[in-house]
């Protein structure tokens, strides 16, 4: 049966925290999931589990050490406690395009980086984009100033606290179920997210406006633990690792036309969309890349070069 | 509110220890409260607030409820369903409450084993070996004693886990093995009041592992003239 | 077949006397180590993180220690002379007096079991007080409480919505005609039941006894206003001040400060035998004693006790859940149930049952996020409104949340009025009869869900 688990093969578990159709990583690990269940079969089979019903981001890396879970694919900051060195994707503006951050994550640099939690029991299977993170707020924003005073949700991670600081902005910590609700009734003023992220969770709804700052990156890792990794067979271990740097590829090819579908369904919806000048986004480049100093002694000054000259070329 | 059957004669020491578990739940639930209390008020008055505040509530939150468990079987305050077991002759209600009290020593078994699977990695201790029942200590499992939580500060009181278990290495965070500690001390615990309970029901001193609602209802009926004779 | 095993030995587990966390608890262990490949120490991380990862749940404490300084510091029994001074004349008055708090706090809380420990540990004891009988008092409140999740703000709409897209603003509008209608039928139903089984009523006592109560009553009312202003903010003026789960803690705190300086029931300020209450001026120390004082740590003590025996209880049901979810056996259920090709009219039968058998496993958000991506592509082929499917899914929680064994209202009316389970069982059966015929309105009748979200917001155009 290529739909679906049978007696003798192996199961493997990925475990995710989005819906399976619409947003870019459900949509990946379900293809995933099709190509591994119909190329394999009688061999090994793959159970998704999304919308967080197994795990959340924050459990699932634990039940995968344990050796509960088999894969999952968390956001890169949820990585910074494994190595820092993830942190320069959360670094305000450090790449210029999905382009870039695609030439970047495919450098030795980058693919290295798939390895660096191998001593702590993770590895890395490939890089899976969601796109550039725009701010929303109930009020205009279109120069830097616009932030200050304001109350945005971060996620909880010290660059973005750092990065909220910058704007002289206040970081509120909050619960992911409640942001819809404190947006609405205004006990936070803004946030920040991917287009997919905004338009599926329904925050353009209870704000004045989205602003397209492609400030920052989300951006996310699928990862197996390494104890598991290497007891497969080899030929499943190799059949896997195709497969999924396959469904890497195929699905990141896609990521600007699934951005621009949802950016393109917030506008439909009704939503406000408001683009810089070139001359406003060097105002908020300005404000926010001080951050990078304060983490270069995690990330690497090599590495942040590395990126610049990446992002010279695109 | 509910009744509990505290009617064992006490020591000293047993009553420190019932003061000292109560004065730590009440403590835990006035720390949640005042710290998302003060977040409010930092956030809407000052436009700050404590990073770590509502991972801090959480956690409190996790052991308030974990330490209490083994306090409700110590006051045998838990919830059940009596309905079957108040029609059975007084014979039948004793081995139902010893059966229930085996299958909470199971319950508490089974669990303290995963507690301490579930913690001592990142403790930098090895799990048991064995899936029902722990066959000896495993060998290799790497440890996750570098785990920090998302947002709480590292007390300079646990710096010594550093040399201890995390190679040196600083923290920036608190590491995860000391909120989850809470986990395999809590069952410990609850291992112990379920043997205790059993041993009491064994003895007859004890007629029940949950709450009966029985008697207090039969008192307000009287206060309530609905007895009118 | 391995779910009537797991399911039988839940009930199994409780008709023994096993407490109902452990027959949850147990049975979840048992049915993962027979069935599957999961790891005990899974179920350590599932008990740890019912309370750590589950932010909505942390309003359940915060409510009841709210619940418990208002009772202990005769807040609430001022706001019961005054509710019996407006409406204990009437026949059922209070107890409808009771279901409309109810409607009131859902349109604050986001949970069910929320409003049955703010609403119930007052009112329930004001209908003792009357003369009611418990099991009515607790029937009425346990029902009602469910209306927490139907009336908008509602954590269940928002995990329905993000689940299958579609507009949360819409579902929260499409609860409101609902919430209203649900309330009413309770309303009528006890009027009817006050008529036929005479209950008691009270002798009117006069306009001074309303000014006089009021009065008395006025610090307590304020915490309505309080929540109020502090969850909606006031237009022009100033935001919102809080989010829902922080609303209880600042309850708590509201109604501590009310009763240990203002009322002076408890704390270093209150009576001791035949001295009046200090005031302030003679003990400013009890600014910073009051914290410590004897009173307030009984009471954050008792209040504490309480949310371990529920939560203990939700903590184990959320357990059950994951080794469910683990095993994939909602899906399989749900699949089996929906690939037999049916109509409109026997699909959403269909959903209905699902939604039954399945709520009297788990709890509403979790549920939700397992079944309604399975429904939801089915439903729109038939054309069914994805808004009003999702009314339909959030009513079968609320029946879910009040029938054995696995039953979030029934647990919380348990520990709030000191009932056993059965007796509450019981005692929500004809209120429950209620909800079904409700149920079978918002059905049958989508104009009920989607007039109101069409009206203002225009029609729902699906994308799908
Ligand atoms: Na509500
Ligand atoms: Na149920």
């Amino acid at each position: 049966d290529p739909a679906g688990c049978d007696d003798g093969e192996m199961v493997i578990k990925f475990s995710h925290v989005t819906n399976t159709d619409k947003h870019p990583k459900g949509i990946a690990a379900n293809l995933f999931m099709e190509r591994v269940n119909a190329e394999m079969d009688g061999k090994a089979c793959v159970e998704v589990y999304p919308n967080s019903t197994l795990y959340n981001d924050d459990q699932v890396l634990e039940a995968m050490l344990q050796g509960d879970v088999q894969m999952a694919a968390p956001s890169l900051s949820k990585f910074e406690t494994f190595t820092k060195i993830y942190r320069i994707f959360d670094l305000p503006f450090m790449f210029k395009n999905m382009d870039a951050v695609e030439e970047f994550q495919n450098s030795e640099v980058g693919q290295n980086m798939k390895e660096a939690m191998v001593r702590r029991g993770l590895l890395g299977l490939g890089f899976w984009h969601n796109g550039l993170k725009q701010f929303s707020a109930n009020k205009p924003l279109l120069e830097p100033g616009d932030a200050a005073g304001l109350k945005f949700r971060v996620q909880p991670s010290d660059v973005l606290v750092a990065q909220m600081n910058a704007l002289k902005a206040s970081p509120q910590p909050m619960a992911f179920s409640e942001v819809y609700g404190a947006l609405q009734t205004g006990v936070v003023d803004g946030q920040e997210n991917t287009w997919s992220n905004i338009y599926g969770k329904k925050f353009f709804e209870v704000q004045d406006g989205t602003t397209e700052t492609n400030h920052g990156l989300l951006d996310y890792m699928v990862v197996t633990s390494v104890d598991w990794w290497e007891g497969l067979d080899a030929d499943v271990r190799d059949q896997l690792a195709t497969i999924m740097d396959e469904v890497t590829k195929e699905r990141n090819a896609a990521i600007a036309e699934v951005d621009a579908q949802n950016r393109q369904a917030v506008l439909d919806a009704g939503g406000v969309i408001r683009e810089l000048t070139a001359e406003q986004r060097a105002h908020w480049v300005d404000v926010m890349k001080p951050v990078w100093a304060q983490f270069e002694g995690d990330v690497g000054a090599d590495n942040i070069a590395l990126a610049q000259e990446i992002n010279a070329k695109h | 509110m509910t009744q509990y059957q505290d009617n064992l004669p006490k020591s000293a020491f047993a009553r420190f220890l019932d003061a000292f578990e109560e004065n730590l739940i009440a403590l835990l639930l006035g720390l949640m409260t005042m710290i998302t209390f003060v977040n409010v008020v930092m956030r809407y008055m000052f436009n700050h607030s404590l990073i770590w505040g509502l991972e801090v509530t959480l956690i409190l939150f996790a052991w308030l409820v974990l330490l209490g468990i083994s306090y409700g079987f110590k006051k045998t305050a838990h919830l059940g369903v009596d309905a079957l077991i108040n029609v059975l002759p007084s014979r039948g209600q004793r081995i139902m409450a010893v059966l229930s009290a085996l299958a909470c020593l199971l319950y508490a078994f089974l669990l303290m084993k995963g507690s301490w699977d579930y913690w001592a990695p990142f403790a930098g201790f090895q799990p048991t070996e064995g899936r029902w029942f722990p066959l000896g200590f495993a060998e290799g499992v790497r440890d996750r004693a570098f785990y920090v939580t998302d947002q709480v500060p590292m007390l300079g009181m646990f710096r010594w886990l550093e040399d201890a278990i995390n190679y040196g290495d600083s923290y920036d965070k608190l590491p995860r093995v000391i909120p989850y500690a809470i986990i395999p001390f809590s069952a410990a615990l609850l291992l112990l009041r379920v043997s205790q309970a059993l041993v009491r029901i064994l003895r007859g001193k004890q007629a029940l592992l949950i709450v009966s609602h029985e008697a207090e209802d039969e008192v307000e009926r009287v206060a309530h003239g609905e007895y009118e004779e | 077949m391995d779910v009537v095993l797991l399911f039988a030995m839940v009930v199994g587990l409780l008709l023994i006397g096993v407490p109902i966390a452990v027959s949850l608890g147990l049975s979840s262990m048992i049915f993962l180590l027979v069935f599957s490949d999961t790891s005990l120490a899974s179920i350590a991380q599932s008990l740890y993180q019912a309370m750590a990862g589950h932010y909505t749940l942390l309003a359940i404490p915060f409510f009841i220690l709210a619940s418990s300084f208002m009772s202990t510091g005769g807040v609430a029994k001022r706001i019961v002379r005054f509710s019996i001074a407006c409406v204990g004349h009437f026949r059922g008055g209070l107890a409808i007096a009771g279901v409309f708090a109810c409607m009131i706090f859902a349109a604050l809380s986001g949970s069910s079991p929320a409003t049955v420990v703010a609403i119930g540990s007052i009112v329930i004891a004001a209908m003792r007080q009357m003369g009611y009988t418990k099991d009515f008092a607790a029937g009425v409140i346990c029902n009602a409480g469910t209306l927490g999740i139907l009336i908008p703000p509602s954590i269940v709409m928002v995990v329905y919505a993000s689940t299958v897209d579609v507009s949360v603003g819409r579902m929260f509008l499409a609860g409101v005609i609902p919430g209203i209608l649900a309330g009413t039928m309770l309303m009528i139903a006890i009027y009817v039941i006050a008529r036929i089984k005479n209950l008691p009523k009270g002798e009117w006592a006069g306009w001074g006894e309303i000014s006089s109560s009021f009065r008395e009553a006025f610090w307590g009312l304020m915490l309505i206003v309080i929540i109020m202003v502090g969850i909606y903010g006031i237009p022009g003026v100033t935001g919102a001040i809080f989010t829902p789960t922080e609303a209880a803690a600042v309850a708590s705190v509201y109604a501590f400060l009310v009763a240990s300086f203002i009322y002076r029931d408890m704390g270093p300020l209150a009576a001791t035998d035949g001295t009046a209450p200090s005031s302030l001026l003679q003990k400013p120390h009890a600014l910073v004693t009051a914290f410590f004082h004897r009173d307030t740590r009984h009471t954050l003590f008792e209040a504490g006790k309480l949310t371990i025996m529920l939560m203990f209880i939700i903590a184990n049901a959320l357990i059950l859940k994951h080794v469910l979810t683990d095993e994939q056996i909602p899906q399989q259920i749900a699949e089996a149930m929906l690939s037999a090709g049916f109509g409109k009219v026997m699909f959403l039968v269909m959903v209905n049952l699902i939604l039954l058998i399945g709520g009297q496993f788990m709890e509403p958000s979790g549920l939700i996020v397992i079944v309604a991506p399975l429904v939801f592509p089915i439903a729109i082929e038939l054309g069914v409104d994805p808004i009003h499917l999702g009314v339909i899914m959030v009513v079968n929680m609320e029946i879910g949340m009040i029938t054995p064994p696995v039953g979030l209202n029934l647990f919380v009316t348990s520990g709030v009025a000191g009932m056993p389970m059965m007796a509450v069982v019981r005692a929500a059966l004809p209120f429950l009869a209620i909800l079904f015929l409700f149920l079978i309105l918002i059905t049958y009748i989508p104009a009920i869900s989607t007039i109101l979200p069409n009206a203002l917001m225009g029609p729902e155009i699906i994308t799908n």
